[in-house]
């Protein structure tokens, strides 16, 4: 199958994902009454079920599931670690930091974009603590400097978080837990645009330095001597897939596993050209996070489960098996 | 956990109210005391405790109520009541400083049964200071440990005739509303993600004396998660928020929350408030939380 064929079948997938995640809910709703809901036949709860609660949901959770994908694929490739994953520059330890730290400050009691506001900014400190981390040993980002930049500074945002909670009231500490484990429950189509215009233009720059890419999964020498402009690209991408793993963890709390599986499947299936890997990543890990959500959502009758822990107990045993196949 | 929760949101300040002051009609008696606590451990005390914390919120309001709150020798930061907010503080329920509460010299601490982390009731034991475990779930729950409470300062007379009061209150409100039509209400425990009481919790049994009919009766837990979907499924007549500090922006809140605001009692403006800590406290007030919440659903029975 040509590169071009597999992403039509990904793009299949996601269509089937995406019309299953509406079709499917913790209210049971005919075929119909979806339809209804779109032609704005059907009642109004419906509707408030249809448009305003779950297309808006899987929607977000497509976005999301492609932006910690692509920015997952982009980080493996820039660290040449396997172990690599979005959140790896420190970003969702400062999101947690921002999150947290705003909830114990009240922000329950003001506007709804206020949380999102906070662990967007969280994320962006602990980015730019870890890249000037990264710098003060010298002046090339060394990627096992950065590893342990990103170690470091995840651990100290811990700690603020630990000490935030230490001193929540009972309330803050159900809200700032419920935000931790992840959840897409917010989903509004405000925060729908909020990532998708992100992840449309990242996406496109990303894809730009897909064969910069390829030479420094290599490594910097090679790439260097292919003509790549090592220091800026790496930056350039760093930022990139930091940035879109912010504005997705701003949106949905922490997920994992999504980010760090997705491309490592990809690869391990059809290759790690970077042109293809990455549209490739992006439309399963949206494929993924999107019927992972559906799990979350409807697998216990009238309780949601933490995303996170959907994406680990359904995508560990499938990736093992995935690695056992390329063994065999 | 949630019951933890549930009893201690909220940090406005109440009086106990006017049940259970009457005249005790005895002396506080001195005889030893004997009890078996929810835990069912015997708890022994040579005289009836003269020196208490609870790190139970409402049991204090059950103290304060039976006229012991000279007893009471500190408080939580969940204690507010003027009688007691005096007292030195020794942190949260949920996470008390064991060193204050011991430098306090208590001779019974009342603690959750619930609680999953007994270290604290463990070291109290071993510092030789008798515990006393509550479980408080739903109203039987609470006349128990109103009696429990009651015997342990040597006021079983006045926690007899408090729990008496307390019946007779809920009695006269549930038939207050015979015949009328109940409304079918939303109990908020929590918005995001929506969070109810199942139907054996005081809060629900309160909330069906009140004449409210649980859009939730039929979970099974006692503080249920809510999809979303679901509750814009089941589309409640009224909603009942209980608020804290902030009753205004508890109720903006849910008319931009996805879900909420699509709800025919937000749209509508059927959202009605009530004080967190009248109605999340299984305590002294449980009989005053029926009637503002009877008043609040049915105004018309109210104003007769």
């Amino acid at each position: 199958m040509t590169g071009a064929g597999r992403l039509v079948l990904l793009l299949a997938l996601l269509a089937v994902a995406v019309l299953t995640g509406i079709r499917v809910g913790a209210v049971g709703l005919t075929v119909a009454d979806i339809l209804g809901a779109f032609t704005g036949t059907a009642d109004r709860a419906t509707q408030s079920i249809v448009l305003g609660l779950r297309t808006p949901r899987v929607v977000l959770a497509a976005l999301c599931g492609a932006a910690l994908a692509l920015s997952g694929g982009t980080c493996q490739a820039l660290l040449r670690n396997p172990l690599a994953d979005p959140y790896i520059l420190g970003i969702s330890s400062g999101a947690a930091v921002g999150a947290v730290g705003a909830v114990m400050l009240g922000v329950d009691d003001g506007p709804t974009w206020l949380l999102p506001a906070a662990a967007f900014a969280g994320s962006l400190l602990a980015l730019m603590l870890v890249l000037r981390i990264a710098t003060i040993t010298g002046e090339a980002l060394d990627s096992r400097i950065l590893i342990l930049a990103g170690v470091v500074v995840a651990a100290f945002g811990n700690a603020i978080v630990l000490l935030f909670l230490t001193f929540a009231d009972v309330e803050s500490f159900r809200t700032a837990m419920f935000w931790m484990m992840g959840s897409l429950s917010g989903a509004t189509w405000t925060r729908t645009a909020t990532l998708g215009v992100p992840l449309a233009i990242a996406g496109v720059l990303l894809f730009g330095y897909a064969r910069s890419l390829d030479a420094l999964a290599i490594g910097d020498t090679t790439a260097a001597a292919l003509g790549v402009s090592v220091e800026n690209t790496k930056r350039a991408c760093f930022v990139l897939a930091s940035l879109l793993a912010a504005v997705s963890v701003s949106v949905s709390g922490v997920v994992g596993f999504v980010g760090l599986i997705t491309p490592h499947a990809i690869r391990l299936v059809w290759g790690s050209d970077h042109r293809f890997l990455l549209p490739a990543s992006a439309l399963l890990g949206a494929s993924f996070l999107v019927f992972a959500d559906l799990g979350a959502r409807s697998i216990v009758p009238s309780t949601e489960l933490p995303l996170g822990v959907v994406t680990a107990l359904v995508g560990v045993p499938f990736f093992v098996l995935l690695l056992r196949r390329r063994d065999g | 956990m949630r019951a933890v929760f549930c009893c201690v949101a909220g940090l406005i300040a109440l009086s106990a109210g006017g049940c259970g002051r009457e005249r005790a009609a005895s002396a506080p008696s001195m005889a030893p005391v004997v009890l078996v606590d929810d835990q069912s451990d015997t708890v022994r005390l040579t005289r009836p405790a003269t020196r208490v914390i609870s790190l139970i919120p409402s049991a204090n309001e059950t103290l304060i109520a039976l006229g012991a709150a000279n007893r009471i020798v500190g408080r939580t930061r969940y204690d507010v009541d003027t009688a007691i907010i005096g007292k030195p503080l020794i942190g949260s329920g949920l996470a008390p400083n064991l060193e204050t509460i011991l430098s306090l010299r208590p001779d019974l601490v009342i603690v959750w049964a619930s609680d999953k982390r007994r270290d604290v009731q463990a070291q109290l034991i071993r510092a030789g200071v008798a515990t006393l475990a509550l479980t408080l779930q739903d109203t039987t729950d609470a006349y128990r440990a109103l009696t429990l409470l009651g015997d342990a300062v040597g006021e079983r007379g006045r926690a007899t005739m408090l729990t008496d009061s307390i019946r007779r209150t809920l009695t006269a409100t549930r038939a207050s509303i015979a015949g009328a039509k109940a409304p079918r209400v939303f109990y908020v425990v929590f918005n995001d993600p929506p969070m109810t009481t199942g139907p054996n919790t005081f809060i629900a049994q309160i909330l069906a004396v009140a004449g409210g009919d649980n859009v939730f009766a039929d979970a099974v837990t006692n503080w249920p998660t809510i999809p979303m979907e679901e509750l814009v499924r089941r589309d409640p007549d009224v909603i009942v928020l209980p608020v804290g500090e902030m009753p205004d922006s508890a109720v903006t809140r849910l008319h931009v929350l996805p879900g909420w605001r699509d709800l025919r009692a937000v749209r509508e403006g059927r959202i009605v408030r009530i004080d967190a800590n009248l109605s999340s406290r299984p305590g002294p007030n449980m009989g005053r939380a029926a009637v503002t919440l009877r008043d609040l659903l049915h105004p018309a029975q109210a104003a007769k």
